[in-house]
């Protein structure tokens, strides 16, 4: 088994998995489906192509920094009428950091890491407006310790400069993983982001088992708590 | 395949201004960094830059106008199914459009058969009665309907869905606009367009509180017995240095829009023509939010065109930290240093293809830092260079 580790960062992102119509919400952490499409457009699949294969990769989300839901409102008008379009509200998670991963055959995973560094279609990171303000992928990983719990515990935390400094007193910081769930997983949630279709006419997604989880990882800027300074301000104001 | 790629950055300053407000009147936000930034949502400098692009490229520069449309289009027929014969084609080509345009498409009255090699006369091709546009884009989708509709073509185009798709393959302002910024609003046809570029939502290099303006408003009629004002009430602004980023994926531009049709002109033409509009409407352009109570028309002080064969890059990051403006100093010249620095450290770090090609358009003592970083252009110059270096790797590449 081999995977692949992608790094999700940008001012903006969007992962919808109900979001239809005028209000576009966007879920805490990426779907499935909004990574494995990217991962297809990188390929320069067709929306319409088969995307089975890619579905039944073990897909997991590592959340290095949170962010924030901001909310969005928009209007559009038609370009050749002029009339309004209804009004919508789009949410973006502003300022968050995650590492996905997925975990599946070597072939299929060494194809996704060359298109990822080559996309023909440009990846972006839920929504069109949000392009990556780093490079997406961390790299393939292959061999025994390709396992996606080991690299969500291997790679390195990926959080912001400011995000890091703010948690600079602990030497492991605890991160929140999502994974697919496996058979018999008792504590899980379901979430129909399991694309079977992007198909724009009608788009298909199945149900998806979730199982939450940490992992725990070195904190590169863990510095520890300077010793408190003797500050004494009598001496210079002189007497006894 | 080599790709031809192209990434936008751009560092312009706009004093106060409420340029894409939300639904209750505020300028619009994001946090970033930890801390709360003006944002432009992307949609709304698409739509300026739309505007921009519909003013600076006539969609006639993209394609033939014609009478003959019918053979145009019937040529493409045979392409794509050559068990299509000709005046089977000629047919279906004529059906075709009249569905898309509405228009006769008849054989002119006056001809009579061409003389072909062998003496025997061909029937004359069908023609409509004035001058159609076509590009190549869109002979092509009218060509494809024909080919699905063999079986009955006027049975085909009884179907209003059809018919629709028709009409919206041969509207010309559409097809250029859906080539290059996909589709806003959804319609059938344009469904399995994919946008050429991306453009992301603008946000400010420094932290930004809003503020707000507080107005009062005299009525000129007013009696003397009542006095006060005619209305009060408060607008939002806030000033901020932004930084723009979009992205173009030159290849899917050209295959969007198709190769050039008319004689004598290079098959790049179109793209290259799409290229310029795109870059000079994206730099140049300003939404039109509250402009005429704030009057921000500024240019960009700083621009850097990036065209390379591989992914683009975004510089947000050189941000992610708020640029902090010392007393006197303002934030455009530490948002040049910032951004100078980080493009070099990225490409230390990723190294750099022998195959990028880099523009720089500054003005202002302010910008020094970005010098040296790649050609310094006009303009005119940026323009013109980046279309043709896009339109030339696309001949290489076609």
């Amino acid at each position: 088994m081999s995977v692949l580790a992608l790094c999700l960062a940008g001012p903006l992102q969007a992962w919808g998995s109900s979001a239809r119509f005028a209000r576009r919400t966007t879920e805490n952490v990426p779907t499935k489906s909004g990574v494995l499409g990217m991962l297809a457009a990188a390929q320069g699949r067709d929306r319409a192509a088969d995307v089975s294969d890619l579905a039944e990769l073990r897909f997991g989300v590592r959340v290095d920094q949170r962010g924030t839901r901001i909310r969005d409102f928009q209007t559009a008008h038609h370009t050749e009428t002029g009339n309004a379009m209804p009004v919508s509200e789009r949410f973006y998670l502003a300022d968050a950091v995650f590492v996905a991963g997925v975990e599946g055959d070597g072939d299929l995973i060494a194809a996704l890491h060359r298109a990822v560094r080559s996309p023909v279609y440009l990846p972006y990171l839920g929504r069109r407006s949000c392009p990556p303000s780093r490079p997406v992928d961390i790299g393939a990983f292959d061999g025994t310790d390709a396992v996606l719990e080991d690299v969500f515990r291997s790679v390195e935390w990926q959080a912001a400069e400011h995000h890091r400094r703010r948690r600079s007193g602990e030497r492991r910081v605890a991160l929140p993983v999502f994974m697919d769930a496996a058979e018999g997983d008792r504590e899980k949630n379901s979430r129909r982001d399991l694309p079977v279709s992007f198909d724009p006419r009608h788009r298909r997604y199945a149900l998806r088992d979730v199982k939450a989880d940490t992992v725990e990882v070195p904190n590169p800027t863990h510095r520890a708590p300077a010793a408190p300074s003797h500050h004494d301000p009598m001496p210079p104001l002189g007497g006894d | 395949m080599t790709r031809t790629i192209l990434d936008l950055h751009v560092l312009q300053t706009v004093p106060p201004s409420n340029l894409n407000r939300d639904d209750t009147g505020t300028p619009k936000t994001a946090l970033y960094g930890g801390a709360r930034r003006s944002r432009v949502s992307s949609q709304a400098w698409k739509r300026a830059t739309r505007a921009a692009f519909a003013e600076l490229l006539a969609p006639e520069e993209l394609g033939v106008r014609t009478k003959r449309v019918a053979e145009f289009v019937a040529e493409r027929i045979h392409e794509l199914d050559d068990s299509i014969d000709r005046s089977e084609a000629l047919a279906l080509a004529a059906e075709t459009v009249k569905a898309a345009t509405g228009s006769k498409i008849e054989v002119p009255k006056r001809k009579s058969g061409k003389k072909t090699d062998d003496g025997a006369s061909e029937p004359p091709a069908p023609q409509s009665s004035y001058l159609m546009f076509l590009s190549a884009q869109q002979r092509d989708a009218l060509a494809q309907l024909a080919v699905k509709g063999r079986a009955d073509i006027k049975a085909f185009f009884k179907d209003k869905d059809n018919k629709e798709e028709a009409k919206s393959s041969a509207n010309t302002r559409h097809s250029v606009d859906i080539a290059l910024f996909g589709r806003m609003v959804a319609d059938g046809a344009d469904i399995n367009v994919d946008a050429a570029t991306q453009v992301a939502h603008a946000i400010s290099v420094h932290a930004v509180e809003n503020e707000s303006d507080y107005y009062t408003a005299v009525d000129d009629r007013r009696k003397d017995e009542e006095p006060g004002a005619g209305m009060i009430g408060t607008v939002e602004f806030n000033s901020a240095t932004l930084y723009r980023y979009a992205a173009l994926d030159v290849d899917r531009l050209a295959a969007n829009l198709g190769r050039g049709l008319r004689d004598g002109e290079e098959p790049t033409t179109p793209v290259r023509r799409a290229v310029e509009a795109f870059v000079e409407g994206f730099v140049d352009s300003m939404p039109s939010g509250k402009i005429n109570t704030f009057g921000n028309h500024t240019r960009p002080e700083a621009v850097i065109v990036k065209l390379r064969g591989t992914r683009p890059v975004n510089f947000v990051s050189a941000f992610e930290q708020p640029v902090v403006a010392d007393v006197g100093s303002g934030y455009l010249r530490k948002a040049c240093e910032r951004l100078a620095d980080h493009i070099s450290q990225i490409e230390e770090a990723y190294g750099t293809h022998a195959d990028t090609t880099t523009w720089v358009l500054r003005a202002g003592a302010n910008t020094e830092p970005l010098a040296g970083l790649g050609a310094e252009s006009s303009m005119g110059e940026l323009v013109e260079s980046v279309g043709r270096a896009a339109a030339d790797r696309q001949a290489e590449t076609a």
